[in-house]
């Protein structure tokens, strides 16, 4: 017969009471363990999403701008000594000092062509590394599909050399469909693709492949810039930028600040709606918690007069009180770590708008039955010491 | 060493009561030799009960010097105070008072569950204890799978179980049967030729028949008038 013994018999007699006092535990920490559980994969996957698709840096040839003016006359945009990019620049990208965290290089080229009257601006790109980095370009219609097949996905398909995507107003523009023959500068081309409507100035755009569009302007080698999407999930974009262009001398490295900023600011705005909601579920915990135990102490009154009575010490009657609230939250601690993991992984998806799986995170077992513990002992401190303090004479009273 | 056991010199105690001073005890001198059993007795209300917390260490007097066995009990911080009552003394309270949700057995070894024995000591101690108030087949019984007269016999066990020299029992036979009730008194009656002293508040004059002296308590004074030693022995308001 111990301490630990009498602690676990009184448990066992009070069932329900603890019962309920377990389950206020158990939705604290569960709330808790699915709300950080929740974060964490937000985090990952918008971190990845927001990194893979979607350029984060954009690399344009270096030139000096001057705004000029005239009386009432402003001239602005007025550049010169300026850079060329080239595809040189390509593999300094992947030595440089930040190769690790870059995913996708996605180099283009810009210029204005004639089809029959009409100009039109025609962006030459490495076709799958573009359309990869920019998903939400979708095909609506691809040339050589029998009825009923499913136009492709772009990132995976091979554009022909002859082969044109163009943007839905080009396309209208232009009055061509998929198949049918373009004269471009005086070279036959044929429409593989017609994009869906962007609502977007890409909608105008001629998209061939980087080296067809290099020759067709007499551009051999040139770029107008680069598109860079980095994993910025364990660092800042700036960093990244300045790590390109010290290995790009002759080019200005742009951070696209915003994306990150957008990132930063959706998972903040999450996780400070659930770590304020865990709280208040927490405080409602604890509230559980106290009139639990003080309602306990209350009912137990003669019983700790007994004990004191009988020879035990102050410090042995709170050491009752925190071994039945430290077993009763190790137990809501472990039930509420499981029931948070799997509410997490099972409603996750759906709260959250998570595509991916929700991983069963090991490190927050320890944290979770630490916060139950810790605020099960923290809150019965009070109830302890006010059954610690009963005066053995007037719980003797009671008897 | 002392002969005495108890000595109470000019203890006095009062109470406030809805903003009044209520005095409990006035002016108790007292000496109980070890080895004695005394009774004492007195109508509701006149101090046997104060009296008794008051040498069970549980109620400091207002004034007055209190030693059990040579030691002034009061002039010991609190928690060596509970530690003096875990080795001194063994309460027998009115109605068990039994823990409801431990066995007998475990019951019997509560006040060893503070010091350093080993649980098999423990136990064994326990058990012991048990077989001698006639228990030892019963030890695995929750209080409510007793009789009155057996879960007094458990609170018997728990009071001797640390070998205290004093047991202090609140009306232990107030809730039995006269056969029972005897019965008990028996066992008092053996611990004291074992040579425990024993001190018991009881209103029952039979029981006094088992011990060697009785005193009698009379708003808040040891009484030695006849009258009232009549009055008590006949139940009867003085």
């Amino acid at each position: 017969m111990n301490i630990l013994q009498i602690a676990f018999s009184n448990l066992k007699r009070r069932k329900m009471k603890m019962l309920f006092l377990m389950m206020g535990l158990v939705v604290g920490v569960a709330t808790v363990v699915a709300f950080l559980n929740i974060i964490q994969a937000m985090n990952i996957e918008l971190g990845d999403r927001i990194d893979e698709f979607g350029a984060n840096v954009v690399i344009l040839p270096k030139a000096e701008g001057v705004e000029m003016h005239y009386s009432d006359t402003v001239v602005s945009d007025l550049t010169f000594d300026v850079q060329k990019l080239t595809m040189e620049d390509i593999p300094k990208i992947y030595s440089s000092s930040v190769q690790e965290y870059i995913n996708i290089v996605s180099p283009k080229l810009v210029g204005a062509v004639h089809v029959g009257k009409q100009k039109v601006l025609m962006v030459g790109v490495e076709t799958k590394k573009e359309f990869t980095q920019k998903p939400w370009f979708v095909l609506k219609q691809q040339a050589g599909l029998t009825t009923g097949e499913k136009v492709g996905e772009l990132a995976l398909l091979d554009v022909p050399e002859d082969g044109l995507v163009l943007g839905s107003s080009a396309a209208e523009a232009l009055k061509v469909g998929v198949g049918d023959e373009l004269i471009v500068n005086n070279e036959t081309f044929h429409v593989f693709g017609i994009l869906n409507e962007l609502g977007s100035e890409e909608d105008g755009l001629v998209y061939a492949n980087l080296n067809v569009v290099q020759n067709l302007l007499n551009r051999p080698q040139e770029l107008s810039m680069i598109e860079v999407s980095a994993y910025c999930n364990s660092c800042p974009i700036e960093e990244i930028a300045m790590g390109l262009e010290e290995a790009l001398q002759n080019t200005q490295v742009i951070p696209m600040r915003q994306v990150a900023l957008y990132r930063e600011e959706t998972i903040g705005q999450f996780s400070a709606f659930g770590l304020v909601l865990s709280g208040m579920v927490l405080l409602v915990a604890a509230l559980v918690v106290l009139t639990t135990m003080i309602s306990s102490v209350n009912e137990r009154t003669r019983e700790i007069g007994i004990f004191r009575a009988i020879g035990f010490r102050r410090t042995h009657i709170m050491q009752i009180i925190f071994l039945e609230a430290g077993m009763v939250s190790i137990l809501g601690g472990v039930v509420g770590y499981f029931m948070g993991s799997f509410a997490a992984i099972y409603a996750g998806p759906y709260l959250a708008q998570i595509q991916g799986n929700i991983p069963f995170q090991k490190e927050l077992f320890l944290p979770a039955v630490g916060i139950s513990t810790g605020l099960a002992i923290l809150v019965s401190a009070y109830p302890a010491l006010k059954a610690a303090r009963l005066d053995p004479a007037e719980a003797i009273r009671f008897i | 060493m002392s002969e005495i056991m108890i000595s109470l010199k000019d203890i006095r105690k009062t109470y406030k009561s809805m903003g009044d001073e209520v005095e409990a005890l006035k002016s108790v001198t007292l000496d109980i030799k070890k080895g004695e059993s005394v009774s004492v007795m007195g109508h509701s209300g006149s101090g046997k009960s104060t009296l008794l917390s008051i040498i069970g260490a549980l109620n400091p007097p207002t004034s007055g010097i209190i030693e059990i066995d040579g030691i002034d009990i009061y002039k010991l911080s609190q928690e060596k105070r509970a530690d003096f009552r875990r080795e001194y003394l063994g309460f027998v309270f009115q109605q068990f008072q039994l823990i409801p949700y431990l066995t007998a057995h475990e019951n019997v070894m509560l006040p060893l569950t503070t010091t350093k024995r080993s649980n098999k000591e423990k136990r064994e101690m326990a058990e012991e204890v048990l077989c001698r108030v006639g228990l030892g087949n019963k030890i695995k019984r929750l209080p409510n799978q007793l009789s009155g007269g057996e879960q007094e016999r458990v609170a018997i066990a728990r009071a001797i179980v640390n070998e205290p020299p004093l047991i202090l029992a609140d009306e232990p036979t107030g809730s039995l049967d006269t056969k029972t009730g005897d019965e008990i008194m028996e066992l008092f009656q053996k611990l004291n030729e074992e040579g425990l002293t024993v001190l018991m508040v009881t209103h029952n004059p039979d029981n006094t028949s088992y011990m060697g002296r009785t005193i009698l308590m009379k708003d808040g004074q040891l009484s030695l008038d006849e009258e009232d030693f009549v009055s008590v022995y006949s139940n009867k308001k003085v």
